[in-house]
């Protein structure tokens, strides 16, 4: 795991509540690790806090960039990169 | 008045026939006014079976009560904020035996506003001592939660606002809303215990815990409800609610100095003080130990003057009390007052007890714990009740600590200074409120 997934990983199991010891890895499906949509919520927050960025999110409407642990980090470099693009 | 209860409660009991037809059998004695539709019912005595304490003087009861016991201070200099110095008052009452992470450890309660944090601390220490538990995971329907604040999450905004106006920083934390609530202590004690019954907080400033103790007892009694978490709590030691006091010209610069002719305001604080009360016999029927019996409650309001506080108010919260415990002024052994250390509040109370007590004003013994803990505001009352309890435990009677040099207008035996030994059968817990509110719960011993 590369920075940004490692940071992403350690953000999700401060906000797991049950089993933080759980293994994850980029595969794992969000809804596995008992995070409901205000864990979610406050997850989106803590990354955008970590990596300066802001991340297009709305609890009540669908997102495929929120189903995998992967999807997220995926989303996060793209935001990351085009955030460092955008500052260039 | 207890007719309306009684009429709203059994309304609700319609999908609980067992229930219904012990109210209805109840009902068979049914007193039939002379106005028709009046009835009257059994009324279920009510007793407490578990408290839990969060104070500057120490987190649990019985640290609490030792350190009351002993006369300490938990008051000192302010470390949550940047002490500017345009501030009058640079000391408060701050709790820093509490870690949420340790001791309450639930991910729901870690990330919510401190106020609800110090109410499940407390919540949790009277649930685990009423041996409850169990009886609410397999149904807590019959149970209720109140636990309100004077002003909730007033820490959570301040910073949001800072972060938004001054600082500039346009994201809000998506936890900001719920923190502040002022019912989120009540909802987060409901969600660790499933209680599943009437959950809401109640706001009355000062008096809130005593409010919320005495909508639950009385929910008891009538028939609602055969138990219920009561209480109060208060985190609000911010600047900007120190400014906020400070410009009401209540705070001391130096202490808190209940009843004495020195005293010039109170001082914040802040905790918790959570009860679990019970219908006696559900608690007698699940073996649970009884603490005590609330023996009577009384509210009252002056309609008077926000910080004006009126003599017949708290008198006649008193003597409501009195009145429902079936208990004479002479028969009270202590009274822990309200006794704010304002110039208003601590005479005002001293002649409401003169005006209630008579003769027995001059023997009842009464403290102004709040020398020791300070104002823990809404989060107050019961903390003070759990003083009452424990003075009936221990036969002792807790200090008004900075009582040297009395005020004359204050002549009663506020107990000054040194906690004494006494037979102690029941208590008086007042708390009169901001706006004129006013409560009155008297405790005695468990049900023989």
């Amino acid at each position: 795991m590369d920075e940004v997934a490692t940071k992403i990983v350690e953000i999700l199991k401060k906000n797991m509540k049950s089993n933080p010891d759980k293994e994850i890895d980029m595969d794992t499906e969000l809804t596995d690790l008992d995070i409901e949509s205000l864990d979610l919520a406050v997850i989106v927050f803590d990354i955008e806090d970590t990596f300066g960025i802001e991340i297009p999110y709305n609890a009540n409407e669908e997102s495929g960039d929120f189903n995998t642990v992967g999807s997220v980090v995926n989303k996060v470099r793209e935001l990351v990169a085009e955030s460092s693009d955008a500052t260039a | 008045m207890r007719d309306i209860f009684i009429v709203q409660f059994a309304g609700g009991l319609a999908d609980r026939p067992s229930l219904s037809l012990v109210i209805l059998n109840n009902l068979v004695g049914f007193k039939l006014a002379k106005h028709s539709m009046s009835k009257t019912a059994e009324q279920r005595r009510v007793v407490v079976t578990g408290q839990g304490v969060v104070s500057p003087v120490g987190t649990g009861v019985d640290k609490f009560w030792a350190a009351l016991k002993k006369g300490e201070s938990g008051i000192g200099p302010i470390t949550y904020y940047e002490v500017t110095d345009d501030l009058r008052c640079k000391i408060a009452g701050e709790v820093h035996d509490f870690d949420v992470q340790k001791d309450v450890g639930d991910i729901n309660v870690v990330r919510a506003d401190r106020f609800s944090q110090l109410a499940a601390k407390a919540a949790m220490e009277a649930v685990e001592q009423s041996g409850i538990a169990d009886t609410l995971k397999k149904d807590g329907s019959r149970t209720a939660c109140i636990i309100g604040s004077g002003s909730g999450g007033l820490t959570t905004l301040e910073t949001g606002y800072r972060d938004l106006y001054r600082d500039k920083i346009m994201r809000t934390n998506p936890l900001t809303l719920l923190r502040t609530l002022g019912s989120s202590a009540a909802a987060h004690v409901s969600m660790m215990y499933n209680i599943t019954g009437p959950t809401f907080g109640v706001v009355s400033a000062c008096a809130t815990g005593s409010h919320a103790m005495g909508l639950v007892y009385q929910m008891i009694k009538y028939g609602a409800i055969d138990a219920g978490v009561a209480g109060g709590s208060e985190a609000s030691l911010n600047w900007g609610a120190q400014r906020s006091w400070e410009a009401l010209f209540v705070l001391s610069p130096a202490g808190c100095f209940p009843f004495s002719k020195k005293r010039n305001g109170t001082i914040l604080s802040e905790g918790s003080g959570i009860m679990v009360l019970e219908d006696y016999e559900h608690a007698k029927a699940r073996g649970a130990t009884i603490l005590a019996e609330v023996m009577g409650f009384g509210m009252t309001a002056d309609a008077g003057d926000m910080v004006h506080p009126k003599v017949e108010g708290a008198a006649g919260a008193m003597k409501l009390a009195l009145k429902d415990a079936g208990l004479k002024p002479e028969d009270i052994d202590y009274i822990n007052a309200h006794g704010t250390a304002t110039k208003t509040n601590d005479v005002t109370e001293t002649n409401a007890i003169k005006s209630v007590f008579g003769d027995a004003a001059k023997s009842v013994a009464i403290s102004s714990t709040k020398s020791m803990h300070g104002h823990m505001l809404g989060g107050g009352s019961l903390v003070e009740g759990a003083a009452c309890i424990k003075a009936m435990h221990d036969n002792f009677i807790p200090p008004t600590i900075n009582l040297n040099d009395p005020d004359p207008d204050c002549d009663l035996d506020y107990t000054p200074n040194k906690g004494v030994e006494k037979e102690v059968t029941y208590t008086m817990n007042n708390s009169l409120a901001f706006g004129g509110l006013n409560t009155v719960a008297i405790f005695g011993p468990a049900p023989k």
